[in-house]
């Protein structure tokens, strides 16, 4: 079984976050709160509740290396959460945004984060020492609508972000004074803030999670069409795959390894893509159970009991049993999976992430024992 | 008979109204056969195209080859796979109309074509709002 573990923390989970050694995880349980909880002995406790929120709080992240809380919500602030002894205090970032913050992510190194919102713009965040704040530098141009999710490139300048306008942009956030510049070559030029490096519209439809390869060559962004996009060379002229899957859409998307890539979303499993040989992505199968319920006419499933009426018109009487229902008993997740993050182990090569949804339920995936999969980790 | 060339964008509305016209002739012609599968492939080359008369006409044009299928699961199996979705617009579009014989055939259609290629279908037919047939 892949899932390891299934922990139920709340009714519904917008979004999570582990601590670097993963002994605890926040999350927000829909409301403007941010839970800690902890692992002991075996049981889930709840050591922490930050509360500085006003509206629901959209987004969380855990920096690995300086314990930093990072959270932005819908009212619009940003709070870095500093841990000072039993307590974690908050620290107000201005964004100056007209509109929720949506999505937010600390860069590779750390010493800057990124969010995105429903202003069309990208707020970069980085912390100025001399004044013991945080500034917010806004990337407001080229956005048409909301921006859904951000991700970083492990060089720490570049930025890829998805949006509700079905595109995929990739842009710099090199900021002079937080960024060493890279030695001088004699025709390139650093990359300006706020720069737009490639604009992928690839999308007809809405764009949500995006997620580099753990070497920066690769970007996978999935859209509200059942479709997932993988780009190499992203630069001025990118190779796009466009992978049409049959389930229903993806909300968020992880590189496990250069070749593997987990989706998550509507269906409540997560679905696994790799890349071949020759680099062509294609779909590989879903991670969790998922029984094939033969179901009847006296069969629960909400999906045949419908179908069945919208056939009925056309032939008589039972209820379709061909098409496969969704939620499937025995599934992890119940409900919508929104989000993804990989559990990071130092010096071992990750094989375990997790998953949290609207179902209220962080579930813990592992590939170690998943024989099919072990050519693409 | 030429082979339709793929419009060029862009085409202007009046040389693409003559393709829709020339394949319907084409089709006409294969309903006659009884070949209603490569009747409806036709219709589907090319789809969806820009401009609302010619939405209509294609339209008019994939109607008729739809109302000729009789064996929908055949139809299927010897359809290219690139027009499914285009397809799957197209029976949404039927669905529309109201009219029985209509929806009829396109309900037997979208239940098939939803076994065969499942819910991604649906959603990219609904999801695609540039391409609107």
């Amino acid at each position: 079984m892949a899932a390891v573990a299934v922990h139920q923390f709340a009714q519904c989970i917008t979004c999570h976050a582990w601590s670097p050694d993963q002994s605890m995880v926040a999350f927000c349980p829909n409301n403007n709160e941010v839970h800690i909880y902890k692992l002991v002995q075996d049981k889930w406790e709840k050591v922490h509740a930050l509360q500085k929120h006003d509206q629901l709080v959209s987004g969380i992240d855990w920096s690995e290396k300086s314990n930093r809380i990072v959270s932005v919500s819908h009212d619009r602030n940003s709070y870095v959460w500093n841990q000072e002894g039993p307590e974690w205090v908050p620290t107000l970032v201005i964004l100056r945004l007209n509109r929720a913050a949506l999505c937010v992510q600390w860069s590779p190194k750390e010493n800057k984060f990124a969010v995105g919102s429903g202003a069309k713009t990208v707020c970069i965040c980085y912390y100025e020492g001399d004044n013991n704040w945080w500034v917010s530098k806004v990337i407001r141009k080229k956005h048409n609508s909301s921006v859904t999710s951000v991700a970083w490139h492990p060089n720490n300048i570049l930025l890829a972000t998805t949006s509700t306008d079905g595109k995929c942009r990739v842009f710099s956030t090199f900021i002079k004074g937080v960024d060493a510049r890279e030695s001088k070559t004699g025709t390139s030029s650093d990359p300006k803030f706020g720069e737009q490096i490639v604009q992928l519209d690839l999308s007809s439809s809405w764009a949500f999670g995006v997620n580099w390869s753990p070497s920066g060559s690769t970007l996978a962004y999935v859209g509200h069409n059942s479709m997932i996009y993988f780009v190499d060379d992203v630069g001025p002229s990118p190779l796009a795959q466009n992978v049409a899957f049959r389930y229903l859409p993806l909300r968020d998307v992880l590189f496990v390894s250069e070749k593997l890539v987990i989706g998550v979303g509507f269906d409540c499993n997560p679905m696994v893509f790799a890349a071949d040989k020759s680099g062509l992505w294609s779909f590989i199968r879903f991670l969790g159970e998922r029984k094939e319920s033969s179901s009847g006419p006296k069969s629960g499933s909400q999906f045949s009991e419908a179908f069945g009426k919208f056939y009925g018109q056309s032939r008589q009487g039972l209820s379709n049993d061909t098409v496969e229902p969704s939620k499937i008993q025995g599934a992890a997740h119940d409900n919508c999976i929104n989000c993804i993050e990989l559990l990071k182990q130092k010096g071992i090569k990750t094989k375990r992430f997790s998953t949290s949804g609207m179902d209220g339920k962080v579930v813990i995936w592992d590939l170690e024992n998943q024989q099919d999969l072990m050519e693409y980790l | 008979m030429a082979e339709a060339e793929k419009p060029v964008e862009p085409g202007s509305a009046e040389n693409i109204l003559t393709k829709i016209e020339n394949k319907s002739g084409k089709i006409e012609n294969l309903i006659k056969q009884f070949k209603p599968a490569e009747a409806l492939q036709t219709a589907l080359e090319d789809s969806p195209p820009q401009d609302e008369r010619c939405k209509s006409a294609n339209w008019t044009v994939v109607h008729k080859a739809l109302m000729a299928v009789k064996d929908v699961e055949g139809m299927l199996l010897s359809l290219d796979p690139k027009y499914y979705d285009i397809l799957m617009k197209y029976v949404y579009r039927g669905l529309s109309t109201g009219d029985p014989a209509t929806c009829d055939r396109c309900l037997k259609i979208h239940e098939k074509l939803t076994e065969k290629v499942g819910f991604g279908c649906i959603l990219r037919s609904l999801a695609d709002t540039v391409n609107t047939v």
